[in-house]
């Protein structure tokens, strides 16, 4: 790779103009809308509260409790990295030592090898 | 006695049972379920005795709702329920003594020849007899189509049994269509009576024809006769009903398919003659009888038409060469009597031909039946001839049932026929239209005569004329024991009401009347009669003796001088087809009065046209309009899914662009940008 | 304290060039990395009114949002892995064989 990125202008980028309209959209609405001043949370540390939050203990900064939220979120995880190999793994192949030859195969292999080496 | 209203629903629920028998284990019988058959219908036949037995001592009519099909109160509820009082116990008793005789007749007519498929036919047979029992234990017009409708259906089975043969089905669908026809008619009447009354039961304060009595004097509220006059409006439907009596009674117009009948087994043709289908629909008339004697214009056509057929059929039959056609005849004739009479007024006059005949008709079709075994299956009298020294029985049970069917005296048809005409003729004296219906009456006994002893002399008289007849093939015990039941039956039953009699000794024998005479408030002869009086203007008339007895006379004058007739033409060695001196007449009668013709023509070129326009109708514009939905939405669809590119960059700017185009109309309205 | 409206329109911004991204390009990575910049302009928003209302709520979900996207990345990635080995390419569209 000897080039340098460049700007690719074109026709491709029409589309965009509907991000744009939507941000001027958003920002005319926000711009326009008037908030109270901003209640913050006083003395006591944010991090330590959110820890205390996440496992059901009362913190310095009350707050709802998230325990079940926080063990779901954790199956979520692992739910997602099974899918991942899932996903990844070659269709009736036992990965990467089942050595099939071809280069989409290899580069398969070497993916999952690297999610394998997560765990 | 209350033990016997009890067991009223086996009466009806043996035979079904018979059936299922039949039908799933019958090949596995010894005789092919004939025995199941048998043992139904003779238990049938004891429990109706006991039934018969109760209402005699009882005397009140049995009213009992059995099952409620759909209970809904408003505006009408269905149900299943049984009727017992004196009419229907009557014809319990006949039908149930029929169809256990006809049972044991098949035995030699089915079994003994070797039939193939005696399982089904036993099993159309109970079915056959489950149906007219459960019809005439109906407790209201709805049950009764139901079961009407089941008898035209075993008898479309049992005449079609020879289906490999062309005759047989054919004539199935005939007599299924024809009789379909008219049963289109009692449909809607039965409608018209629900949505009328709200009720179809026969009997009890709540009944139509008390209802449509107190709506005729005024008294009754809630009565939609859908803006016609209450008179009017009950005649249309009584007619509607009628629809369906006259095509399953076979009479003018809606004959035709009875003559074809005769293709089914001959103890069927018995069955279906004197007891169940054709009976039907007298049957029906005689258990509405207190609606029907509100509308003088309904009975005043249930009478011509009666009269009329009577006469009709009866001409008919004088030149058929097969004996069963002759019956066949004979009976749309006698049904046709039976008409006249219940239009005349004579309740107990149709009842009770309508109990000789199903004793005379039965006996003759089993005789015929016996006849045709002999024959080896051949039908046509003229190969016949001296069948009288070789099959003894069978010739004087015959003619007991022949004697009875022309009516002579002391047979059972004189005393029934006679009553019929005489009530004819008492009605005639006021009204032009009954005295013609008398007359065609009174004409129909000469050619009921000249029939009935052409048959009997072609058949069992003479010289043989053909090698069978000189040796028929003879037949057992089960074919003559129907018959000589039968045959006594035929000759006695007539003296249950010997009117000529009591008129001339003044002796209380009219036990038919007097049984008619009790039973439930709404249901007897004394309150039709009152019915009748009122409503139809038939007031009563004065029978002097000697009316009664000239009536009798003149009806047994012409009935001897049809057998005369027969006799002098026929009852000689070698008799002559003297139908050829007839001429053009001979066709026109041996033709059917181009009857069958007419109908052909008239579903042919008329009804199969309409049809077609109905077709084109259809095809063209309620399928053309649903085809035309259709391939418009497919050619929107079609362009409608090119919207799907299937690439992601479209469909997110399709939802950014959405998206926008919402912030920006919720936000105007909202007075976001202000 | 710095107004909630600035916040909003970070986000706004961040959103927006996420989408920018995904309305323009044709690289499934690129794809990922977009989605990545509109989850996090949602959590800029989270965090936002968390403290505009005083309420600790709004911090912990930014906290689940992050950890959902991760798993949503990893998903995201074995289909882009099946994507390339049945079209042989990372352009989102030249999958459209399922479309009708």
């Amino acid at each position: 790779m000897t080039t340098r990125p460049r700007l690719k202008l074109g026709s491709h980028l029409l589309p965009g103009l509907a991000a744009v309209a939507l941000f001027v959209v958003m920002a005319a609405a926000f711009l326009s809308a008037q908030f109270p001043a901003p209640q913050g949370f006083g003395s006591g540390s944010i991090t330590a509260s959110i820890g205390y939050a996440i496992f059901d203990l009362s913190g310095p900064i009350t707050s709802e409790y998230f325990l079940v939220a926080f063990e779901i979120m954790g199956v979520l995880l692992v739910a997602a990295l099974v899918g991942a190999v899932m996903l990844a793994r070659e269709e009736g192949g036992l990965g990467p030592l089942s050595g099939s030859g071809s280069r989409d195969v290899r580069a398969d292999g070497a993916i999952e090898t690297e999610t394998e080496s997560d765990h | 006695m209350v033990g016997a209203f009890e067991f009223a629903p086996a009466i009806a629920a043996l035979p079904f049972v018979s059936f299922l028998v039949a039908l799933f284990v019958g090949r596995f019988m010894p005789k092919k379920g004939a025995l199941a058959g048998i043992t139904a219908t003779g238990g049938s036949l004891l429990l109706s005795l006991w039934v018969y037995l109760a209402v005699l001592t009882s005397g009140d009519p049995h009213v009992e709702i059995v099952h409620t099909l759909i209970g809904v109160t408003d505006p009408f509820s269905l149900e299943l329920g049984i009727l017992i009082d004196q009419l229907s116990a009557l014809m319990l008793l006949i039908v149930s003594l029929i169809s256990f005789l006809v049972f044991v007749f098949s035995l030699g007519y089915m079994n003994d020849e070797g039939e193939t498929g005696l399982p089904r036919y036993y099993a159309g047979l109970s079915l056959f007899s489950f149906s007219m029992l459960a019809f005439v234990m109906a407790s209201n017009l709805f049950m009764a189509f139901m079961f009407f409708e089941l008898v035209g259906l075993c008898s479309y089975l049992l005449i079609g049994f020879w289906f490999r043969a062309d005759a047989p089905p054919s004539a199935a669908k005939k007599a299924f269509l024809v009789t379909r026809f008219g049963d289109y008619f009692f449909l809607i009447g039965v409608v018209g009576v629900l949505g009328t009354f709200g009720t179809a039961a026969f009997a009890g304060d709540g009944s139509f024809p008390v209802l449509a009595e107190q709506a005729l004097a005024g008294e009754a509220a809630g009565i939609n006769t859908f803006g016609f006059d209450p008179q009017t409006w009950f005649t249309i439907l009584g007619l509607l009903v009628l629809g369906g009596v006259m095509g399953k009674s076979a009479q003018f117009p809606l004959h035709t398919w009875l003559p074809d009948a005769m293709e089914g087994p001959t103890p069927v043709s018995a069955l279906i003659h004197a007891a169940t289908m054709v009976a039907a629909g007298v049957y029906l008339v005689a258990r509405m009888y207190g609606f029907y004697a509100l509308s003088p214009t309904a009975l005043a056509i249930i009478a011509f038409v009666g009269g009329f057929t009577a006469l009709f059929a009866a001409t008919m039959g004088v030149v058929k060469r097969e004996i069963k056609q002759v019956l066949a005849y004979s009976t749309i004739s006698q049904y046709g009597y039976m008409m006249l009479a219940l239009g005349v007024g004579g309740y107990v006059a149709g009842v009770f031909h309508l109990t000789t005949h199903a004793m005379f008709k039965a006996l003759l079709f089993l005789g015929a039946g016996a006849v045709i075994v002999a024959m080896h299956h051949n039908e046509d009298m003229w190969k016949m001839g001296g069948l009288k020294e070789r099959l003894p029985v069978t010739y004087y049970t015959f003619l007991a049932g022949s004697l009875a069917l022309a009516g002579i005296i002391p047979f059972a048809g004189f005393w029934s026929k006679d009553e019929v005409l005489f009530e004819a003729l008492l009605r005639g004296m006021d009204n032009p239209i009954f005295l013609v219906a008398y007359a065609m009456g009174l004409i129909g006994v000469f050619f009921t005569g000249l029939y009935t002893f052409r048959m009997v002399f072609l058949t069992f008289h003479g010289e043989p004329r053909t090698t069978i007849a000189e040796d028929p093939h003879h037949f057992g015990w089960n074919m003559k024991f129907p018959m000589v039941v039968l045959g006594v039956l035929a000759t006695v039953v007539g003296l249950i009401n010997m009117t000529p009699v009591a008129e001339l000794t003044g002796a209380h024998i009219e036990f038919l009347h007097i049984w008619f005479e009790h039973g439930g408030e709404t249901l007897t002869v004394e309150h039709y009669g009152a019915l009748l009086e009122q409503w139809a203007g038939y007031g009563a008339v004065d029978a002097s003796t000697a009316l009664v007895l000239g009536s009798g006379a003149v009806s047994l004058l012409l009935a001897l001088a049809g057998a005369g007739a027969a006799h002098v033409l026929y009852n000689v060695p070698d008799p002559d087809e003297h139908t050829d001196k007839l001429g053009s007449i001979k066709t026109v009668l041996f033709n059917n009065y181009y009857q069958d013709e007419y109908q052909v023509w008239l579903a042919e070129g008329l009804t199969a046209n309409v049809a077609r326009g109905a077709d084109t109708f259809d095809q063209g514009i309620i399928d053309g309009a649903v085809n035309g939905v259709s391939s418009v939405s497919l050619f929107l669809g079609d362009r409608a899914r090119r919207l799907q590119t299937g690439v992601v960059t479209n469909y997110a700017a399709l939802l950014t662009l959405g998206l926008v185009v919402l912030l920006v109309a919720v936000g105007i309205l909202g007075g976001w940008f202000v | 304290m710095v107004p909630s409206q600035y916040y909003l329109v970070l986000s706004a911004a961040v959103f927006c060039i996420g989408l920018f991204g995904i309305l323009t390009r044709r690289n499934a990575l690129v794809f990922l990395m977009s989605v990545e910049l509109m989850l996090n302009a949602a959590n800029i928003n989270l965090v936002a009114f968390s403290v505009q209302n005083g309420n600790l709520t709004g911090q912990v979900f930014s906290l689940f949002t992050i950890a959902t996207a991760a798993a949503e990345v990893a998903v995201g990635i074995g289909i882009i892995l099946v994507l390339y080995r049945n079209f042989n390419d990372v352009d989102v569209t030249t999958a459209t064989t399922m479309r009708w």
